[in-house]
Formats: C-alpha cells, structure tokens, sequence
C-alpha cells in the first residue's frame, strides 16, 4: 500500500469517527434508529478508492470510535460491527461486481439494507429469540433504511462530486 | 480493481440515478408497505378460535363470524359464543364457573379445567399471541 493511501484512509476514517460520534450524540425517538450518516464516508471511499480502503475506512471507524464512545466490545459494538462490515462488504461486492449497475443512491440502499439485515440477524442471535418479534419490526426497519439510505445516497453523491472536481485526475 | 474502468463509469454514475436504483427504491417500498400490511393481518389480533376438549382440537371456528356453539366436555356441555370479534363460555356445567366469569376475551384463553375444555384465540399459522405482547409492551 502506497503512503498517498494511508494518508487518504487515515484522513477519510477520521472524517467517519467524527461523523459517527456525532450521530451518536443525536437523540433519536427509536433507540436503535441511527441515521447512518457516518455511512456516506464508506459510500465515497468504496467509490472513489476501491472496495480495499473503504473496508479499512469502516473498521477504523466502528473500532476507534467505540472506543472513544465508550461501547468497545459490549453489545452495541458487536451491532455496529456487523452492521458496518456486512454493508460495506455487500456494497464492495456489488460495486465490484457491477461497477455501473448502481448508482451512489443504490449502493447506499444496499449498504442500509444489509446494515439492517445484520442487526436483525445479531439481534436475534444475541437478544431477542423470537422470530415473530424480529419479523414485526422488518418492515419497519426496511422503510426507514430506505428513506436514510436515499438521503445518504444524496449527500454521498454530492461528496464524491465534490471531491472529484477538486482533486485533479491522477 | 480496474482503476480506468470505475473512473469511466464513475462520471455517468454521478450524474443521475440509474435505473437499477430506481428500481431497488421501487421494491423497499413495496416489500417494506406489504410487509406492514401482511403484520397488520396477521399479527395484531387472533384470526381463529380454537376449542380443545381433554388436549385435543374440537372446534376451529373464525373469530369474526358470530356464533354459539355447546362443546361435549367431560362433565357436559360448556357453551361457547363468539360475537363482535371476541369470544366468552357462556354456560358451563362446572362447579366453580371460573370460565364464564372470566368473560370476553380477543387474544389469550379461557380454560375450564373441570370439563377440560380451552378455548384459545389465535393466527391461523397456530402461533400464540404471548409473542406479539412481550414486545408490544
């Protein structure tokens, strides 16, 4: 790995802990509702600089800030964990797979979705062994991953485009 | 990763939505209405009431069709009325009447024990209702 790439991934994870502590410090009606803003990081990485640095970007992230945060390795982070590899991972592949399938609002979609599907999944595993009371809140849970999937997608798009007119091609 | 191959890709992708992300907003939403609406069905109440006499299923009747029905119980006839979407044992032959004055009921049982008849509420896929309140509340 080239030093240019450690100073973007250092640079990038930064900008997401930020970002993702933050959003930890927003009150939400729902306790388990975030908005997944942190994800627009991961989105514009994956995009910009491969699938290989998004998933760096993601793992420093989730464990730095955690740590910071308080929560390294109680239950929330196994949540935030699996939730952040499983999107970035779907998205990677996808993005990697079909480079021109999706765009950045899709890509974002895809990451809430699994996003969602991992939690759902841990918290079936870890808490709750119910599958009825898993499946009550799916839809749910699927509806406002969409509408902040899409939001998401909104901003990263315009983050990528920022980044790309300023920095020039190499 | 090809690198020149996303560069390409990459100014068509930041220009508009592609199809396949209209596409994939399309089938959240509908999966995710219809799977509110499948909850909605399913879930929040008992679709069917079902009587057991000595452990073994009698009766499987619909919750909302009105209806009055004597169940033969080990001691006799325990009535059983269904009315406005909930149910209630009428008349009992047991001793303590227990069952009757437990009333109208929506989700849950009544069991009479005597006449070893339970009448119990729930989806027709047989799953209890003890689920949907644990996390309701």
């Amino acid at each position: 790995m080239q030093s240019q790439d450690k100073y973007r991934i250092a640079l990038l994870s930064a900008y997401a802990i930020a970002i993702h502590s933050f959003e930890n410090l927003l009150p939400t009606p729902i306790p388990w509702l975030r908005l997944g803003i942190a994800n627009i990081i991961t989105l514009a990485t994956l995009v910009l600089y491969g699938f290989r640095s998004a998933m760096m970007v993601t793992l420093i992230r989730v464990i730095l800030s955690s740590i910071f945060i308080g929560t390294f390795l109680g239950p929330g982070f196994i949540m935030s964990f699996c939730g952040g590899v499983s999107s970035t991972a779907a998205m990677g592949i996808i993005f990697s797979i079909f480079p021109r399938l999706f765009g950045p609002i899709g890509l974002s979609l895809i990451g809430a979705l699994f996003h969602n599907a991992a939690q759902l999944f841990i918290t079936y595993l870890l808490f709750v062994q119910q599958l009825e009371a898993i499946l009550l809140v799916t839809p749910l849970l699927i509806l406002l991953g969409t509408i902040t999937g899409v939001m998401n997608g909104i901003i990263g798009r315009m983050l990528i485009k920022n980044i790309e007119n300023r920095a020039p091609q190499q | 990763m090809k690198l020149s191959e996303i560069r390409r890709g990459k100014k068509e992708l930041t220009e508009r939505m592609t199809l396949a992300d209209i596409l994939l907003i399309a089938v959240l939403v509908i999966i995710s209405i219809s799977g509110f609406i499948f909850i909605k069905k399913a879930f929040p109440q008992g679709t069917d009431v079902k009587i057991e006499v000595n452990g073994k299923l009698a009766y499987k009747l619909p919750l909302n069709s009105d209806a009055t029905i004597a169940v033969k119980g080990i001691n006799g006839n325990t009535v059983v009325e269904i009315k406005n979407r909930k149910v209630r044992i009428k008349e009992s032959p047991c001793p303590n009447k227990i069952c009757v004055y437990q009333g109208w009921i929506d989700r849950g049982a009544i069991v009479c024990l005597p006449n070893r008849v339970t009448v119990f509420v729930d989806s027709s896929e047989g799953k209890e209702n003890k689920a949907i309140d644990a996390i309701t509340g």
